[in-house]
């Protein structure tokens, strides 16, 4: 446990002197507060954009602030995704690549704690980015629209959140499956546009599908309860994470073993 | 300029801080770092030019890690 304890720490100080500490979380602030900001500055943008013919009248109307939110979630779902995808795809194959791998592993280290210090690493960033992003999301809307209740996007945080999380077990997988992190990182996001695409396609009979915990997400902002399989959702998703992560001990101790 | 004056600085002013400080570590990361994925120099204009896309874009690309 305490080699655990330390090789998490290790991943901490790495990604510290990233500056992935400062970076990530920045990027989902500003990705979370641009769409309150250009939706609500919309007529003034317009305005000062010009190029309209004089007199123009553009009557748009004030959204909801619950459809604020959701742009700032699929924001989040789409560059947000990205971002996770191309900050972890080289947790593991880069390691591997540049030989830092090999140089932990002569040391008495397991190869699960080796694949989920790194995960564990990444899900603290990842929580935390996506937690200031949304709040500042949800500070801005509340400012400029009108609030929507805490309690709510606190559940909708956390429902969204494991989406996020299991898109980073994903990335981890792929990561200690090929050598390229770029590899790593197309396989992943494949994974995730195909999943998100068919469970989107074919709600009805994916309804636990991790992909679908965005509308779960959605509908607890809507209707303030949870919806129908929500939890049969959220059960799954954390049990894909978990076997994921174990595929991907597996797949990482061949591979290494082969080499 | 009356634009000006109906924009919220209260709520801008954060954003132009966060912006700043994500300017100023790209830049100073660019400077101690040993080598770049791409011309250095390059990716120092992209970095001052470029808003806030800018020095994401140099994190995620243009950052070697190792």
């Amino acid at each position: 446990m305490s080699q655990w304890v330390s090789l998490f720490k290790k991943e901490m100080l790495e990604m510290a002197r990233n500056f992935k500490w400062i970076w990530v979380p920045i990027t989902f602030i500003l990705l979370g507060v641009m769409d309150p900001l250009t939706t609500f500055y919309m007529p003034q943008i317009l305005d000062a954009a010009g190029g309209l013919p004089e007199g123009t009248v553009i009557e748009i109307p004030t959204p909801a602030p619950v459809d604020v939110l959701m742009m700032s979630l699929s924001q989040f779902s789409t560059i947000g995704v990205l971002l996770i995808i191309l900050t972890s795809m080289g947790a593991v194959a880069g390691e591997r690549k540049s030989g830092v791998a090999e140089l932990i592993l002569v040391k008495p280290v397991s190869y699960g704690s080796f694949i989920t210090t790194k995960w564990a690493a990444m899900l603290c960033l990842l929580w935390v980015s996506f937690l200031a992003g949304y709040l500042a999301s949800w500070y801005y809307i509340s400012v400029l629209f009108e609030q929507i209740p805490i309690v709510e996007v606190f559940i909708s945080f956390a429902i969204y959140g494991i989406w996020l999380s299991f898109v980073l077990s994903v990335t981890i997988f792929f990561s200690s499956l090929f050598k390229s992190p770029g590899a790593a990182g197309a396989a992943s996001l494949a994974f995730v546009i195909i999943l998100s695409l068919v469970s989107g396609t074919l709600a009805h009979i994916f309804e636990w599908s991790p992909a679908q915990l965005m509308g779960y997400a959605e509908g607890v902002l809507r209707t303030g309860t949870l919806q129908d399989h929500s939890v049969s959702s959220i059960v799954f998703s954390v049990a894909c994470c978990i076997v994921i992560l174990m595929g991907s001990t597996y797949v990482f101790k061949k591979k290494e073993l082969a080499s | 300029m009356e634009i000006l004056e109906t924009v919220n600085w209260a709520l801008i002013l954060p954003i132009l801080i966060i912006q700043l400080v994500l300017f100023v570590v790209a830049l100073i990361d660019l400077v101690k770092i040993e080598k770049t994925n791409g011309p250095k120099w390059l990716w120092a204009i992209i970095i001052l030019f470029v808003n806030i896309i800018g020095p994401i874009l140099y994190f995620v690309i243009g950052r070697r890690n190792h």
